[in-house]
């Protein structure tokens, strides 16, 4: 039991989650230091969207760092790909993804209800946090293309051994992440402004 | 290969036993009447004439003659001072009345006039039926030989056919197009009536408000000139030279919504307001004080001088009271006092009313009143003895208040018996159904759900018979015949068989009898399809959510289209990216989306449905685009000329529209437009009866000569039918809806269409595929589309949006029948359609080439075998399981205001699929073998 512990992969996941926890904590602590939530949803006047990218940056450097030290016994497909992460072309891609995903977020989020152009900051925000989530990791780690692939290719083979790891993690953290807001949202009837039903 | 066999009989017979038990269910849940349940042989009907052996006399009538001033859906903010000055300004007295739903007329004069609440089944019986009542102040100031008059809406002539002296009735109180005819008929029988002076009471009842509201909505500019015709009216009453010692009361029956409706629940349609008129009043003074609308009947019986109706539990109205002299007010709280405790008597038993606070109440205030006799009959209006009288009115009045309101409370009866077997019934129909279609290929060999067992009935025969007698010894079931009683072992013998059906078919299914052949279902249930059913019965238990509905459903269906089109997308993406490896990613994930950009269409436009309220600003354009879209969506389905014809017919649906004034149209004089709007409407009458013969002669001559058409499928003839019935009902309902409505005909179609699309995409990308996973999302998918576009409409799951207009199209009359087929075909054209067009599209698919070819089984045989009965289980489960809510609520405080119009509606939904349902299946018996 000791022994699973001291694996690079179980430890990768330890820290992984911890970063996850530690994330959840802040925002937690920063809404109750807030109080009043109705600004929560503001681009300017919020931190949430800060917090949720440095936790995200945060858990791509964590899965580089475990990546660095397997570094030996890369293939030389994987070597070129990596390679390739951080040229201009590469860049490019991925923001041009993250942006397309936003814009995605907030076309099914006005589908599934928010209104049209009312609340559009609202609407943009999650729609960015909901982006930051599930895409962006991803991008961080893989760059554009590489993102692309691994959601539509059976099992690309540059991905590395740690990549694997991580992305199974980024995958679960994107599917907790829609599945949570689509529920946050399905009660959106219940009559939340009488008072007896307000939060405190 | 399994054989094919058709389910449809099997269905129907389903279909027919829940409904059946749906009936039974409401008849148990909302019995018909109170009164018969209990007579009260104990409360003597003649008014008490002595306290402690001091004598008292019940007080003359105060006024000589009364006058009810009924305006229908009278709300409480209409009469303002701008409004209807004169009723503002002159009255003595001004209160607000709440009135308890059901807020439809017929159980509101049943209330005012009997002082009970009213069932609230009543709002089904408003229509047509109506009982007539044993005891009423009308039936008391009959005994008297008073003269009573009535000036009004005839409602009140089929609840007291004999009990008025005089009546004036306009016929037509259903006939909402009739804004002014029938108060002007009122009008002037008024001024007849006001030159007699022998009557004692009048009632008058105003219709026009209500029509106004229901036609125009509640904002219209016609309610203003409509309420200042009525404050003429009053006007003309007062000033009159023969109304001397007179009592006014002008008051409404129930509210108006915010739609213009009525028979929900808002504030706006259970407040009304009371304005009182005499001559002699001291001052005006606006009371905030609410009373229920149930008050006025025993206050009136003492102004009256009557009896206090047997039924009545209201309290009285002290304001009302004040004319009279503080004896005959002592009497008259005394009086109702009285009168609900020996009610509570009856109700709770002497003993427990001994035992209740109220009593000693009662005990207080009499003695005082006693004590107060004497000084008041010799004239001493003194401090102390107006302590006292203070001190009595108070422990009367609490005393009433107290009773009533338990009374009220305890007036719920429920029918266990009945609501037994109607709930078995449909839950054991539904299930039925249901694992015959999740068993599909073994339900008849291994489960023998559909085999019909001669022993297994006489066995549930015999133990019907003895529950029946059982329960018929015990007191459980009450009916009133003989005859009744057999018919009632019906029911239960059929719930019986079914049960033992269900009962088998599980325990064969959770204990096969090799474990390792297990039975499996034979039906693919896609997990994304099942949550979103299950939390769309989840919600059935909140009233928020039943409140607001429409939402759950925008939400869960745009869910459910959205997961399809990402999942088929993914699906085509990872396909096309496997031959190349990697590269290119950008350009096959940018190909597959412009593929399926429909979707994303569809999509846009089912959220701009959400808006379309808003759209009446460009409805004239919105109109002719809608038809003209919908004209060539209907294409699809016709040959030439009938689409001449139909073309044709939407030109007139316009001009029509446009003649009524509700679109842009060539401005043409009035007289003019009388005269033509009956020919627009004739013509397209014949143009949709053109539509309909050439449809059907299309099938004929395949008959006679047989041979040319030789080249043409089989089915086609049934096909042909089907589309035709389906394109001559969308004809008829493009001229039922409003008019910012129209655009969600095309719409619906469009989106079906898409997402039919969509699902054989859906299957034909998966790596398995399966013909019925395809059937399983289209039905699912339609049933979802149905009840989107169902609220698009406007519907709800209140009653006071039921649009009435469309039921009077082009009519002059009250016709029942005609009105309720429109009004349905108008409110459930969504869910109708959707279904017929599912049927056409599975026949079609055949036809044509989708893509997917060769087929085993073919693609249009799973017709009769899973997609009606599918769809049949799928429209009872949530209705078989919100009926046992219904049962596990029926004490929630919001059983009859949320709850119950919810259970109307869904018991109507599923009696008009089954309408649907069996034209559809004769269309099958008969032309299936046709070719």
């Amino acid at each position: 039991m000791v022994s699973r512990f001291d694996q690079q992969k179980t430890k990768h996941q330890l820290f992984h989650v911890s970063i996850s926890l530690a994330t959840i904590l802040i925002c937690m602590t920063y809404m109750q230091y807030r109080r009043n939530w109705a600004h929560l949803g503001s681009f300017w006047d919020s931190l949430i969207v800060p917090i949720v990218f440095i936790g995200e940056l945060l858990k791509v450097i964590l899965a580089r760092f475990f990546g660095r030290i397997e570094d030996g016994v890369l293939t030389a497909k994987q070597r070129q790909k990596k390679a390739a992460y951080f040229t201009p072309r590469e860049l490019l891609g991925g923001l041009t993804l993250q942006f397309l995903c936003t814009l995605l977020y907030a076309f099914i989020c006005i589908i599934l209800g928010a209104p049209v152009l009312a609340n559009y900051e609202q609407t943009f925000v999650l729609s960015l946090l909901m982006t930051l989530l599930t895409v962006s990791p991803t991008v961080f780690l893989l760059g554009g293309g590489g993102a692309l692939q691994v959601c539509f290719c059976e099992k690309p083979d540059f991905i590395t051994k740690c990549e694997d790891t991580a992305l199974h993690l980024f995958k679960y953290n994107a599917l907790g992440g829609i599945l949570g807001a689509w529920a946050g949202s399905v009660v959106a009837p219940l009559d939340w402004g009488r008072d007896w039903q307000a939060y405190p | 290969m399994e054989e094919h066999r058709s389910r449809l009989a099997y269905t129907f017979y389903m279909l027919t036993l829940f409904l059946g038990g749906a009936v039974l269910f409401l008849i148990g849940f909302f019995p018909a009447s109170y009164s018969v349940a209990e007579k009260e042989p104990f409360i003597s009907i003649h008014r008490p004439t002595t306290l402690y052996d001091e004598k008292l006399n019940p007080p003359p009538a105060s006024y000589e003659s009364f006058i009810l001033f009924l305006i229908d859906a009278l709300r409480d903010d209409f009469p303002t001072e701008h409004t209807m000055p004169t009723v503002n300004e002159r009255a003595c007295l001004k209160l607000s009345l709440h009135v308890d739903i059901p807020t439809v007329t017929m159980p509101r004069l049943k209330s005012i006039t009997t002082g009970t609440l009213s069932n609230f089944i009543d709002i089904a019986l408003n229509v047509g039926h109506t009982e007539q009542l044993d005891d009423s102040l009308l039936h008391r100031l009959k005994q008297r030989q008073a003269v009573v008059s009535f000036i009004g809406d005839h409602t009140w002539v089929q609840l007291f056919p004999s009990e008025f002296t005089r009546q004036v009735a306009n016929n037509d109180s259903f006939y909402v197009n009739d804004f002014y005819e029938g108060d002007r008929t009122v009008t002037s029988a008024l001024a007849e009536e006001l030159e007699k002076t022998d009557w004692k009471l009048l009632i008058l009842h105003y219709l026009g408000l209500d029509h106004i509201g229901h036609v125009e909505g509640n904002d219209s500019p016609r309610i203003e000139t409509k309420l200042r015709e009525m404050d003429d009216a009053v006007k003309k009453i007062l000033d009159h030279k023969n109304m001397d010692n007179y009592l006014l009361m002008l008051t409404g029956d129930h509210g108006m919504a915010d739609g213009g409706g009525h028979g929900g629940n808002t504030p706006a349609e259970t407040t009304v307001p009371l304005y009182l008129y005499s001559k002699n009043c001291s001052k005006y003074s606006s009371s905030t004080k609410r009373y229920n609308q149930i008050d006025l009947t025993p206050t009136l019986a003492v102004l009256l001088s009557v009896e206090i109706p047997s039924m009545s539990i209201g309290c009285l109205i002290p304001e009302m009271l004040q004319s009279l002299t503080l004896e005959d007010q002592m009497y008259a709280y005394f009086y109702n006092a009285h009168h609900l405790l020996n009610k509570a008597r009856v109700k709770f038993g002497y003993e427990s009313v001994r035992r209740s606070d109220y009593y000693h109440w009662y005990q207080n205030a009499t003695l005082l009143h006693k004590q107060l006799l004497k000084p008041l009959r010799a004239g001493d209006g003194s401090g102390a003895s107006n302590v006292h009288y203070q001190n009595a009115k108070l422990n009367y009045l609490r005393v009433a208040r107290e009773i009533s309101a338990q009374l009220s409370e305890s007036l719920v009866k429920f029918d266990y018996g009945f609501i037994a077997v109607g709930l078995t019934l449909t839950t054991a129909s539904t299930l039925h159904l249901l694992l015959s279609v999740l068993f599909l290929d073994i339900a008849s060999e291994k489960l023998r759900l559909q085999n019909f067992k001669a022993a297994q009935l006489l066995l549930s025969l015999v133990i019907g018979a003895l529950l029946n007698v059982a329960c018929h010894l015990l007191d459980i079931v009450l009916t009133s015949s003989m005859l009744n009683s057999l018919l009632l072992l019906v029911p239960i013998v059929a719930s019986i068989y079914l049960s033992i059906d269900v009962i088998q078919a599980l325990t064969k299914i959770a204990l096969p009898p090799l474990y390792a052949r297990r039975l499996k279902l034979s039906i693919p249930l896609p997990i994304p399809l099942l949550l979103c059913f299950a939390i769309r019965m989840g919600t059935l238990g909140s009233s928020s959510f039943i409140e607001y509905e429409y939402k759950t459903w925008y939400y869960l269906g745009n869910t459910l289209l959205l997961l399809t089109a990402f999942k088929t997308l993914r699906r085509r993406i990872t396909k096309a990216n496997v031959e190349l490896d990697g590269r290119h990613l950008y350009k096959i994930a940018s190909a597959c989306l412009w593929q399926q950009r429909k979707i994303f269409v569809v999509l846009l436009l089912l959220v701009l449905m959400r808006y379309l309220h808003r759209l009446s600003a460009i409805k004239s354009t919105l109109m002719l685009f809608s038809l003209l879209m919908f004209w060539a969506r209907l294409r699809k389905f016709t040959n030439t000329p009938q689409t001449v014809f139909n073309g044709v017919a939407f030109v007139l649906v316009y001009c029509f529209r446009g003649l009524n004034g509700q679109v842009k149209f060539v401005e043409l004089p009035s007289y003019m437009v009388g005269r033509i709007l009956l020919p627009v409407l004739v013509l397209f009458w014949c143009c949709v009866a053109l539509v309909f013969v050439l449809g059907y002669r299309t099938v004929l001559p395949q008959q006679s000569t047989g041979k040319n058409l030789l080249d043409e499928r089989p089915k086609s003839n049934l096909l042909k039918l089907l589309q035709t019935n389906m394109t001559c009902s969308l004809i008829l309902v493009a001229l039922l809806y409003k008019v910012q409505n129209v655009v969600l005909l095309p719409t619906m179609l469009i989106t079906l269409d898409e997402t039919y699309k969509l699902c054989d995409a859906y299957g034909s990308t998966a790596r398995k595929f399966s013909v019925r996973v395809v059937h399983v999302y289209k039905i699912i998918l339609t049933l979802v589309i149905a009840r989107m576009f169902y609220f698009y409409q406007g519907n709800s799951n209140s009653l006071s949006t039921i649009d009435l207009n469309p039921g009077y199209m082009g009519q002059t009359s009250y016709n029942p029948g005609i009105v309720a087929f429109f009004v349905t075909l108008n409110t459930y054209s969504a869910e109708i359609h959707s279904f017929l067009y599912l049927i056409v599209h599975t026949l079609r698919t055949d036809l044509r080439s989708v893509g997917i070819i060769q087929l085993q089984p073919p693609y249009s045989r799973a017709i009769d075998t899973l997609v009606m009965p599918m769809y049949a289980a799928l429209v009872l489960l949530p209705v078989a399981f919100y009926l046992c809510l219904m049962l596990v609520f029926r004490y929630h405080l919001f059983i009859y205001s949320v709850f119950s119009p919810k259970v109307l509606y869904d018991c109507y939904t599923v009696l008009v699929f089954y309408l649907v349902f069996l034209s559809t299946s004769l269309y099958f018996k008969f032309f299936k073998h046709d070719a």
